[in-house]
């Protein structure tokens, strides 16, 4: 493997990451040396499916994929005594622009990973799991498959875990491709083996969600925490981070810093602290300019915002979002317009169609970036560009790739819009390029 | 005569009891498809669809969604650069001018003289710690110059394995290439 870049050891209260770095912990023995499996051990063998479930409420965990939605909530939207079959599946289509979390904790500690989705299948009462992983991600695919033989051969996965009688299997299927795969339903129509456009909901995948059935998605991160929950317990884990976003995330510092890297922080630090202390700042001689708090959808923060703390919270006061933990960073030797006009590139590259203004609108607002950046620009399109930003946003789409969409046009809008006017207007680009 | 050996066909049969419902097959199926013949034909999809009992409109409409189906040849090694933000910003569309005049080819696609090599400029690989980076064939390179692009590229065109670091740094040596042999069934999907 690759050399490590980011959190690992016992240091700065790592709870994931904390045996990162070990040799060979991918290996099944290796990782219950380090303490892997009692969490499995204890809820199938002391705990009440729903006492899990609590457990988790209590922990105050969030998913760690991009909503942030509470993830004891959404287990307990499973309705156990349903007649089988139920699923859990697992999104491991990691493709948020700056985000490589997942894929950290998959080559680090791919039974960390088998051993929350364990619990979880445990607590909602599904006894198959699938684990849908971006086809990009040989090295991970391949770690995953040998951890489940591992796990099989031990008995973990299979008909009687640990001895209880409660049979799981875990199985794998690669995607091929597609961000919007990343959607949830999008992401359960791709395994049912079709295109994958999200689905008009209710019915919610908690009701029906893979092959019609009820379905639990949580993303790799969110699993991966929930073996430390149930050790340490949920009330402990809540004292870490915020009070309405507790624990401890998975921040990818990326971009133009000096130790780009994986950042285990406990949640309501300042972006200033992830940025400039754990990332080590800018190149010599450049400033912060920009940076996207959680992946390319989450709005802009300007150089001025990076005492913001990363806190759900705190980032919604701020117009922005903890989205999937990507933290780009970019500095001042860049142009805010080139940037957003790659990225309008990729959500209009990316959306699948199904929705009229994302579809349309994507392209629209690359042929305006196109044009300013040609210098061929006027106010018509910066007035189009607003409009088409008004449009994809609320609501109007069936997922969020059009929001995004729309926010990177709002938030650049928001923060730099002399920098666009420079464009447009006066044909002209401050930004030296040295 | 048939796009697919008969030994393709056989696994391909044999996928849709991997799943709860039939047609999430049709994604593995393409690939052991591609496998074969590097791209996705119109008759290689015909067969795919006849070989799940599905329409062969319905698997060249799942085929054409997603960006690892190629529908078009491509070189023997595929570099998928990646230009989203993370790697833009250290460097990656340099990088990609370099390949294509390193390869001679002017654009995404385009397969070299040789027939060695093609490239595309894709979205974000996940791997952002390590920018700029991109997947070669089946294996991630890190931290890329423009010298280390020459060097994947004058490896595989005068390949002397015995030069291979095993300790290269980003997981396992590429596996040789070679025609696929029929395969041991496997549990995992």
């Amino acid at each position: 493997m690759a050399e490590l870049r980011g959190s690992h050891g016992e240091a700065n209260g790592n709870l994931l990451t904390r045996h990162f770095g070990t040799p060979d912990l991918h290996k099944i023995d290796v990782y219950e040396s380090k303490g892997g499996y009692t969490a499995l051990r204890k809820a199938l063998l002391e705990m009440e499916p729903a006492a899990i479930t609590n457990e988790v409420k209590t922990s105050g965990l969030r998913g760690r994929g991009g909503a942030g939605f509470a993830t004891g909530v959404k287990w307990s939207f499973i309705k156990r005594d349903t007649p089988e079959p139920k699923y859990v599946v697992i999104n491991a289509d990691e493709s948020e622009p700056g985000t490589a979390k997942d894929r950290y904790i998959l080559e680090n500690s791919p039974h960390m990973v088998l051993e929350g989705i364990m619990i979880a299948a445990y607590a909602v009462g599904a006894n198959q799991a699938w684990i849908y992983i971006r086809g990009e991600y040989d090295e991970p695919y391949r770690m995953l498959m040998e951890a489940i033989d591992e796990a099989r051969e031990k008995g973990y996965v299979g008909q009687k875990p640990m001895g209880k009688d409660f049979p799981i299997d875990i199985r794998l299927y690669r995607g091929h491709g597609a961000y919007i795969c990343g959607e949830e339903t999008a992401l359960l129509e791709s395994l049912e083996g079709k295109r994958a456009q999200p689905r008009s909901r209710p019915p919610f995948p908690a009701v029906k969600g893979a092959w019609g059935r009820p379905t639990l998605l949580n993303n790799v991160e969110t699993l991966a925490t929930v073996p430390t929950i149930i050790n340490m317990g949920g009330a402990e884990y809540a004292k870490l981070g915020t009070e309405k976003n507790p624990g401890t995330r998975l921040l990818t510092v990326s971009g133009n810093v000096k130790r780009p890297g994986i950042y285990e922080v406990e949640i309501g630090k300042t972006f200033r602290h992830i940025i400039m202390e754990l990332a080590g700042g800018p190149p010599d001689g450049r400033k912060v300019k920009v940076f996207w708090p959680g992946g390319s959808s989450a709005p802009v923060l300007p150089e001025s915002m990076l005492d913001t703390t990363s806190d759900a919270e705190a980032l919604a006061a701020a117009k922005s979002m903890g989205g999937s933990g990507g933290v780009i960073v970019m500095d001042d030797s860049h142009c805010i317009v080139e940037a957003a006009h790659r990225l309008l590139q990729f959500y209009a590259h990316e959306s699948c169609g199904k929705c009229t203004p994302c579809r349309v609108g994507g392209d629209w607002a690359v042929r305006m970036y196109e044009r300013i950046l040609a210098n061929e620009g006027s106010q018509v399109e910066l007035d189009n560009l607003r409009r088409v930003s008004d449009a994809l946003q609320n609501g109007r789409c069936l997922c969020g790739l059009g929001d995004s969409a729309g926010w990177v046009i709002d938030s650049t809008f928001r923060h730099f819009y002399s920098e666009y006017e420079d464009h447009a207007l006066r044909h002209e680009c401050k930004v030296s390029h040295a | 005569m048939s796009a697919l050996s008969q030994h393709v066909i056989d696994e391909i049969r044999e996928l849709p009891a991997r799943f709860p419902q039939p047609r999430s097959a049709v994604m593995p199926a393409l690939d052991l498809a591609q496998e074969e013949l590097g791209h996705l034909t119109p008759d290689a999809m015909t067969e795919v669809a006849a070989a799940l009992n599905l329409d062969a409109g319905y698997v060249e409409g799942v085929a054409t969604f997603y960006s690892l189906f190629h529908m078009a040849p491509t070189g023997k090694h595929r570099f998928y650069m990646c230009t989203n933000l993370s790697c833009s910003l250290r460097g990656a569309n340099e990088l990609v001018d370099h390949l294509r005049k390193a390869i001679g080819v002017s654009e995404p696609g385009e397969v070299s003289k040789d027939g060695l090599f093609s490239y595309e400029g894709v979205e974000c690989l996940g791997a952002c710690e390590y920018a700029p980076m991109a997947r070669l064939d089946h294996r991630y390179h890190y931290d890329l110059t423009p010298e280390k692009i020459d060097s994947l590229i004058e490896e595989r065109r005068n390949p002397r394995p015995h030069l291979t670091s095993p300790h290269g740094g980003e997981g396992p040596a590429p596996k040789p290439h070679k025609p696929r042999a029929p395969r041991k069934k496997k549990v995992d999907g």
